[in-house]
C-alpha cells in the first residue's frame, strides 16, 4: 500500500502528508441520536437511555444540532469520538487559553513521527459537545479504539499501517460525500459512500451540497433529527455487515475484510466503552460521533458483548503520549492538500457564530470591508444589493438558506463587476481563513516545546499561520539571537523558518527569513525531543548524530557551517571530531578538498561567534597536507564529469585557502597546485584552472603560462582537451586577454590552423568559453583579434585616448581619498591651477 | 457597428413587431419564435412569480437553458453554457436590479438579453440601440413639435421613449451596447435605476416606474474606453460576464444549431453535411484565439480580430450560402474558405501576415486539412 510505503520511508518534512492522513479520522459525519423513546417501553421510568448524535467532522449545522439536543436531553455522560487517551486532555478545554482550531495529538512515545491529529475547530460538534459538558459540569469522555492499538497497528504490521487511515477516509467519505480523498484513501471506495447514496434518493447530483441542504443549513433540528439520520444511515449501512465482525460472506477482497475489520475494531471499542457505562449506572448517555456509526452504537443493535471482545484482544500495543497541538484553519480546508478537510472553514466558522439572519448581511459587510483594505470599492449600497442577490440566488436554486456558492456568484455580479480576481482575496482571508488555534501553557508539552516557547516569548517572534518574511541585521545581539534559533530548528527538522533572498545587498550581515508556522512542525518538535530538552541542547546532540551517521566528507563539510551559523560550538566540536577522524582514515581527496572551503570560513569567522577555533585550524591543516599529497594522484585519469567536479572542488579549496592566507596552508597548497598544474598527463579542465589559479596569484609569470597554453595548443595535442584547459585557464577575467601579451595570438593562430572536422568540434566548447565574458570584453577582444589579423599590432594601451583635463577632477578626488597631496598631482597635470574640479581648457 | 453580430442583432425595429404576423419577416422576435414554449412554460409554472412577470425565475432558467417540462414539451436550450450565469442573471432581474452583460463581440449577450425579455415580460421589443449618436430622447421622452407648439407641454404632446414605456407598462427594456452612448446621455440613467422614477419637469410631473420594470444592457469589454461607465451608474448594474466556450465540442455544438436555425429561416438547403467543417472553422478560430494549437505544441500569433462563436456561425452559414447556390449543395473547404478568410483579416497588413504564417505553419502539416490550404492559398 501506498500510504505505507509513505509512512515508513518519511523524513520529517513528510510528516504534514502522514499526519494528515490520519486526521480524516475526525471528519466525519455525525450520526445521529438513537432516540431510544419508542424502542423502550416506558415501564422503568429510569430506564438508560443512549443517544447517538451523529455528525459530520466539522459540520457547523452538525454541530448547532448537537448543542441542542444535548439542551434537550441533560446527559450525566457525554462520549465524543475519539482515543480514549484524550481524555487527559480534557480538563484543559475549560481553559480560555485553549483558543481553536486546535488539535488533540496523540503520539508514539518512541517512535513520535507515529501520530495522530484529531482536529477541532470552534465549529466542530466534537468541540461543541466537550464545551457544553464542561460548562454543565457533565462528565465527558471519548471512545474509539485506543491509540495504543491504532498506533501500534501502524509499527507492527506495514501491511495494516493504511488500515486506520482508509478507515478515515471511508469515514470522511460517509460524512463529506463528495470531499476529494487522498490516494490511499481509494480502498475507501469500496464500501458504496453512504452520503452520496442518500444524496442521489434524495435527486442531488452533489452529495456535499445535499448534506449542506439537509443537515447543515438546517436550524431547526434536535434529537428527533438526529434519529432521522441514524435511520437513514442504517438503511444505507444495511447492504454492508456492519455490527458483524465475522461477515457471513467471504470478502472478494483482502483489502476490504481489512476495512471491515477496522470499522469494525473501532465500533466495539466504541460499544464497550457504552456498556461499561451503563453498568456504571448512568441514566442518559449522548455519544457524539460520525453518522456513519451511529447504527452501529444504539444498544438495541449491539451484537454479544463476547463477540467485541474477541475483536479487541491481542491487539499490538505501544506507549503513547497526547497533548493539544494548535491548529490552523487552512489545514482544516482541503485547498491545503488535507484529504479529508472541510472547503470553507472560514465561511463555517461564520456560519455559526453569527445569529441566523446576519449571516449573509454580515458575510458581506466583511466582504466589502476586505475589498476595501486591498484599496477596492465597496459600497455599503454594493453589499446590501449582494445580500439581496444571494437570497434571490438562493430561492430561485431551491436551498433553503443562501449557501457560500451564491455568496461568491452575487460578490462576484455585484462588488466586482464580474471580475474573479479580486475575490481571490477573500477566499484565503475569509473563506478559508487565517486563524491559528492558541494552546495555553499549563498543557503538557514535551520540554523542547516548552523551550521553544519561552524563548518564542523573549525573542518577540510571533508564531502565525500566515508566511511572513523577516529580515534580520546579525550585527544586532537580539536579531542574531533570532537567527540562531532559526538554524537551530532547521538543524532539528523543524524548518519554521525558510532562508529567503536578503535583496540587493551583498553584505554578510543581514539574513532574510520567511516564517510560516504548520501543525506538522508540532509533531517534528515532539520527534526531535527525543535529541534533547532544550532547542540548544536537542540542536548539537543532533548535530553530532548527523556528523557520525554522515555518508561522506562533504556532508560534514555543510554541517560544520550549519553548526556555525546556529552557533552550536558543542555540535561543531563533534562535528569537527568527527572530520579528524574520517580525514585520517579516508583517502577521498575530491571530498577533502570539499571540506576545506568550510573549514576555513570556520575558522576565519569562527572566533567571531565564540567558536573555539583552534582544533578547527588543526583539522584543517590536515586536510590541506593531506590534499597536497593526494591532489596530483586524484586528478589523473579523470573523465570529463569528474574532472568538472574536481575543477569546483579546487576552485573552492582555494578561496578557502586563500581566506585565511596562512603560510602552513599555502605552501602545500600552491606545491599541490604547481603540481597538477605542470603535469599535461592531468585533465585540460584541472590543469586549465590551476594554471590560472597560479598566474593570478603571481606564482607563474605570464611568459611560462604563454608556453603552457601554446604547448596545450600545439598541433600535436588534440584539440578538444586542449580546449577544456583553454576553457579552465580563462574563466574569469577577460583582462587577461585583452592586456596579456602573446595570448591571444595564440590562441587565434592554434583555432586558425584547426582543421575544419575539428573546428566543428571545437566551435562550441570555444564559444562557451567566451560567451561568459561582458559583451564588452568580447568587443575588445574582438578589436584585438582584427589587428592581429591586420597585422598592425595591438598598441599597449591607447593612451592618447585619454582627456587628462576631464580625467583631473576625478583623479584628484581619488588622490585626495587615497591621502596624497592633491595640489601636486594638479599642477603638474593640468595648466589651469583651478580650484581642481573644473574642467580646464584643452591643452 | 464593429459587434460583428448580425444574426443576434434585433433587426426588427418596435414598430413591425407590432403586426408580427407576415411569416415573410426575415428574423422573427424572441417570443414569436419560441411562443408555443412560452406557452407551455406559463401554462406548468405554478412557482411564484414576481410582479409583472409572465413566468417565475425557475421557468425563466430553463427557458433560457432548455429541458423536458412535466407535460412532455421539450424546451430547447437558448444559451449553451453555465447554468450558475444564467441563475444569476434571473436572479438579478428579479432582485429590480439592473443587469448588465458584459462580454467580447459575440458571445451572446445580445442573445440572452432578448430572450430573457421575451420570457420574463413576454416582449423583446423594447430596445434602444446605443451608438455613438444616440440622444438623450432615446432614455427618456422626446416631444411631438406640432402639439407642443399648437398646445403647449403636455402629456399628450410628449414622445415616450422605450424606457419610458417600459417604465409604465412594468416590462423589461434593453439598452444595446451602453458603453457606445455619451457618457452624458448615459448619465439619464442614473435616476432611473436607482429612483425608479422619470422625472418630467417640464409639466412638473414623473413617471412612476411600475412592477417588473428593469434593464438589461448589453456592452462589449474588448473596446473598452469608447464610452467607460462612470462608477454612480456601474454600481447600480449587477455585472455578468459571459465567456467564450470553454471547449470545442461546446463551441461546435453552438455553431451546429444556430447555423441550423439560420439556414432555415434563410430558406438555405438544409441537410448538409457540414459538422466536420464546423469543427475545422472552430478549431481555427480557437487556435488563433488563444495563440496556441490544439495539441498545446505550437505557438502562434493572434490576428487583431475577435474571432468570436458568432462569426463562426456567419463564416458557416456563408459557406452553406455558397455551397447551396453555386456548388452541389455540399459544404466543402473553398466554400467556407472566403468567409474564414475575411474573418481572420481585419486588418490589411498585420493580420495578413498572421493568417499566412498560421497557414504555412498549422494549417499545412495536417495532412486532412489539404484540401482547406489549397483552398486559402488560392484565395491569396
Amino acid at each position: 500500500m501506498d500510504s505505507t510505503v509513505t509512512m515508513e520511508s518519511t523524513t520529517t518534512t513528510d510528516l504534514a502528508v502522514t499526519t494528515d492522513l490520519t486526521v480524516t479520522t475526525n471528519l466525519t459525519v455525525t450520526t445521529d441520536l438513537t432516540a431510544t423513546g419508542p424502542v423502550e417501553p416506558l415501564v422503568q421510568p429510569a430506564a438508560p437511555r443512549v443517544e447517538v448524535l451523529g455528525i459530520r467532522h466539522h459540520g457547523p449545522g452538525s454541530a448547532r444540532s448537537v448543542a441542542r439536543a444535548l439542551d434537550e436531553l441533560g446527559p450525566d455522560l457525554v462520549i465524543i469520538e475519539g482515543p480514549p487517551e484524550l481524555d487527559a486532555l480534557i480538563p484543559y478545554a475549560a481553559d480560555p487559553e485553549l483558543v481553536p482550531p486546535v488539535a488533540g495529538l496523540v503520539y508514539a512515545v518512541d517512535t513520535p513521527r507515529r501520530a495522530a491529529f484529531y482536529p477541532m475547530a470552534v465549529f466542530s460538534p466534537e468541540w461543541v459537545a466537550l464545551q457544553w459538558a464542561l460548562a454543565h459540569g457533565v462528565d465527558v469522555r471519548f471512545a474509539d479504539l485506543p491509540a495504543v492499538h491504532l498506533l501500534a497497528q501502524d509499527h507492527d504490521e506495514s501491511k495494516k499501517e493504511s488500515g486506520p487511515d482508509d478507515r478515515e477516509g471511508g469515514e470522511e467519505a460517509a460524512g463529506e460525500g463528495s470531499l476529494p480523498r487522498e490516494p490511499v484513501a481509494g480502498v475507501a471506495q469500496h464500501r458504496p459512500d453512504p452520503i452520496t447514496q442518500l444524496a442521489t434518493v434524495a435527486g442531488y447530483d452533489d452529495p456535499e451540497r445535499w448534506w449542506e441542504d439537509a443537515v447543515e443549513h438546517r436550524r431547526t433540528s434536535s434529537l428527533e433529527h438526529f434519529a432521522q439520520l441514524r435511520e437513514a444511515m442504517a438503511a444505507v449501512r444495511d447492504p454492508l455487515p456492519t455490527d458483524d465482525p465475522a461477515p457471513p460472506v467471504p470478502p472478494p477482497a483482502a483489502r476490504e475484510a481489512l476495512d471491515r475489520d477496522d470499522d469494525g475494531r473501532r465500533e466495539a471499542s466504541m460499544r464497550k466503552i457504552i456498556r461499561a457505562e451503563l453498568r456504571a449506572g448512568r441514566s442518559r448517555i449522548a455519544f457524539v460521533c460520525g453518522a456513519f456509526h451511529a447504527p452501529a452504537l444504539h444498544p438495541d443493535t449491539f451484537p454479544p458483548v463476547s463477540r467485541d471482545n474477541a475483536l479487541l484482544t491481542k491487539l499490538p500495543k505501544v506507549k503513547v503520549a497526547a497533548t493539544w497541538a494548535p491548529w490552523s484553519a487552512a489545514r482544516l480546508s482541503y485547498v491545503s492538500g488535507y484529504g479529508a478537510g472541510v472547503r470553507s472553514p472560514g465561511w463555517y466558522r461564520h456560519l455559526f457564530l453569527t445569529p441566523e439572519p446576519e449571516v449573509v448581511s454580515s458575510w458581506f459587510v466583511r466582504v466589502a470591508r476586505a475589498l476595501r483594505a486591498a484599496d477596492l470599492d465597496a459600497s455599503t449600497a454594493s453589499a446590501v444589493e449582494a445580500a439581496r442577490l444571494a437570497e434571490a440566488l438562493a430561492a430561485i436554486r431551491g436551498r433553503p438558506s443562501v449557501g457560500l456558492s451564491e455568496l461568491t456568484d452575487a460578490a462576484q455580479t455585484v462588488l466586482t463587476e464580474g471580475s474573479e480576481l479580486p475575490l481571490q482575496l477573500i477566499d484565503k482571508t475569509m473563506i478559508i481563513g487565517e486563524e491559528l488555534g492558541r494552546v495555553p501553557d499549563s498543557v503538557p508539552m514535551v520540554p523542547l516545546a516548552r523551550d521553544l516557547a519561552a524563548q518564542q516569548r523573549s525573542l518577540r517572534l510571533k508564531v502565525s499561520a500566515t508566511s511572513t518574511v523577516i529580515e534580520l541585521d546579525l550585527r544586532r545581539e537580539s536579531q542574531l539571537a533570532r537567527s540562531v534559533l532559526l538554524h537551530r530548528l532547521r538543524l532539528l527538522g523543524v524548518p519554521w523558518g525558510s532562508p529567503t533572498d536578503v535583496g540587493t545587498t551583498t553584505g554578510t550581515f543581514k539574513e532574510a527569513w520567511e516564517l510560516q508556522w504548520t501543525p506538522a512542525l508540532a509533531v517534528g518538535l515532539i520527534e526531535a525531543s527525543l535529541y534533547g530538552t532544550t532547542v540548544h541542547a536537542a540542536a548539537s546532540a543532533r548535530a553530532g548524530e548527523q556528523a557520525s551517521g554522515a555518508a561522506d566528507l562533504a556532508a560534514l563539510g555543510v554541517l560544520i557551517e550549519r553548526c556555525l551559523l546556529a552557533d552550536l560550538p558543542d555540535g561543531l566540536r563533534a562535528v569537527v571530531a568527527a572530520l579528524g577522524e574520517r580525514v585520517a582514515r579516508r583517502h577521498d581527496t575530491l571530498g577533502l578538498l570539499q571540506t576545506v572551503e568550510p573549514l576555513a570560513r570556520t575558522c576565519r569567522y569562527g572566533d567571531v561567534r565564540g567558536v573555539d577555533v583552534v582544533e578547527v585550524g588543526e583539522v584543517l591543516r590536515t586536510v590541506v597536507v593531506r590534499v597536497g599529497a593526494g591532489l596530483r594522484a586524484a586528478c589523473a585519469s579523470l573523465d570529463d564529469a569528474g574532472a568538472g567536479a574536481m575543477r569546483a572542488a579546487v576552485e573552492g579549496a582555494d578561496r578557502g585557502v586563500g581566506l585565511l592566507d596562512r603560510s602552513e596552508l599555502n605552501t602545500p597548497w600552491r606545491e599541490a597546485l604547481r603540481a597538477v598544474a605542470g603535469d599535461d598527463g592531468v585533465h585540460g579542465a584541472v590543469a586549465g584552472r590551476a594554471s590560472r589559479l597560479l598566474l593570478d596569484a603571481g606564482l607563474i609569470d605570464q611568459q611560462l603560462a604563454a608556453d603552457r597554453l601554446s604547448r596545450r595548443l600545439s598541433l600535436g595535442a588534440p584539440a578538444v582537451p586542449a580546449a577544456a584547459w583553454l576553457d579552465g585557464f580563462l574563466t574569469g577575467d577577460a583582462l587577461l586577454l585583452i592586456y596579456g601579451e602573446d595570448l591571444l595570438g595564440i590562441i587565434d593562430e592554434w583555432l586558425a590552423a584547426a582543421p575544419e572536422e575539428t573546428f566543428e568540434d571545437l566551435l562550441p566548447l570555444i564559444r562557451r568559453t567566451f560567451s561568459r565574458y561582458h559583451s564588452a570584453e568580447r568587443r575588445q577582444i574582438g578589436r584585438h583579434l582584427r589587428d592581429l589579423s591586420r597585422g598592425t599590432r595591438p598598441t599597449a594601451e591607447t593612451e592618447d585616448e585619454f582627456d587628462l583635463a576631464r580625467a583631473g577632477p576625478a583623479v584628484a578626488a581619488v588622490a585626495r581619498l587615497l591621502g596624497f597631496p592633491v595640489s601636486d598631482l594638479r599642477g603638474s597635470d593640468l595648466p589651469d591651477d583651478g580650484p581642481g574640479l573644473e574642467v580646464g581648457p584643452r591643452e | 457597428m464593429t459587434d460583428p453580430q448580425p444574426e443576434t442583432k434585433p433587426e426588427a425595429d418596435p414598430g413591425t413587431s407590432l403586426d408580427a404576423g407576415p411569416a415573410d419577416v426575415l428574423r422573427a422576435a424572441a417570443e414569436d419564435v419560441y411562443a408555443d414554449e412560452l406557452v407551455a412554460l406559463s401554462a406548468g409554472d405554478d412557482r411564484p412569480r414576481p410582479p409583472h412577470w409572465r413566468l417565475s425565475p425557475w421557468a425563466v432558467t430553463t427557458y433560457l437553458l432548455g429541458g423536458t417540462l412535466a407535460d412532455g414539451t421539450v424546451v430547447s436550450a437558448k444559451y449553451l453554457g453555465s447554468r450558475r450565469l444564467m441563475e444569476i442573471a434571473v436572479a438579478s432581474l428579479a432582485t429590480d436590479r439592473a443587469l448588465l452583460l458584459l462580454g467580447v463581440p459575440g458571445t451572446a449577450k445580445t442573445w440572452v438579453s432578448e430572450h430573457l425579455a421575451a420570457a420574463i415580460s413576454g416582449s423583446s421589443t423594447l430596445v434602444v440601440q446605443g451608438t455613438a449618436g444616440t440622444p438623450e430622447e432615446s432614455l427618456r421622452y422626446g416631444w411631438n413639435y406640432a402639439r407642443l407648439l399648437a398646445d403647449g407641454p403636455s402629456r399628450a404632446a410628449m414622445v415616450p421613449s422605450p424606457v419610458m414605456r417600459a417604465m409604465q407598462t412594468g416590462r423589461l427594456v434593453r439598452i444595446e451596447e451602453l458603453t457606445r452612448i455619451p457618457a452624458d446621455v448615459q448619465d439619464a440613467l442614473i435616476t432611473i435605476l436607482s429612483e425608479k422614477t422619470l422625472p418630467i419637469p417640464e409639466l412638473d410631473d414623473q413617471v412612476l416606474a411600475r412592477q417588473g420594470f428593469n434593464v438589461i444592457a448589453t456592452a462589449n469589454n474588448r473596446d473598452k474606453g469608447v464610452n467607460d461607465l462612470s462608477s454612480a451608474l456601474k454600481r447600480r448594474f449587477n455585472t455578468l460576464v459571459l465567456p467564450l466556450p470553454d471547449s470545442v465540442a461546446e463551441e461546435v455544438e453552438i455553431v451546429r444549431t444556430r447555423v441550423a436555425a439560420l439556414g432555415a429561416s434563410l430558406q438555405l438547403p438544409a441537410g448538409s453535411e457540414a459538422l466536420a467543417e464546423i469543427e475545422r472553422v472552430v478549431t481555427v478560430f480557437r487556435e488563433l484565439r488563444s495563440g496556441l494549437t490544439t495539441d498545446q505544441r505550437t505557438t502562434i500569433k493572434s490576428p487583431s480580430s475577435t474571432l468570436s462563436t458568432a462569426e463562426a456561425i456567419s463564416v458557416m452559414t456563408n459557406g452553406i450560402s455558397l455551397a447551396a447556390h453555386f456548388g452541389d449543395g455540399v459544404i466543402r473547404a473553398n466554400d467556407v474558405a472566403a468567409g474564414l478568410v475575411g474573418a481572420v483579416i481585419k486588418d490589411p497588413v498585420q493580420d495578413r501576415l498572421v493568417w499566412q504564417e498560421y497557414l504555412e505553419t498549422v494549417v499545412k502539416d495536417r495532412r486532412e486539412w489539404s484540401d482547406l490550404y489549397r483552398a486559402c492559398r488560392d484565395l491569396g
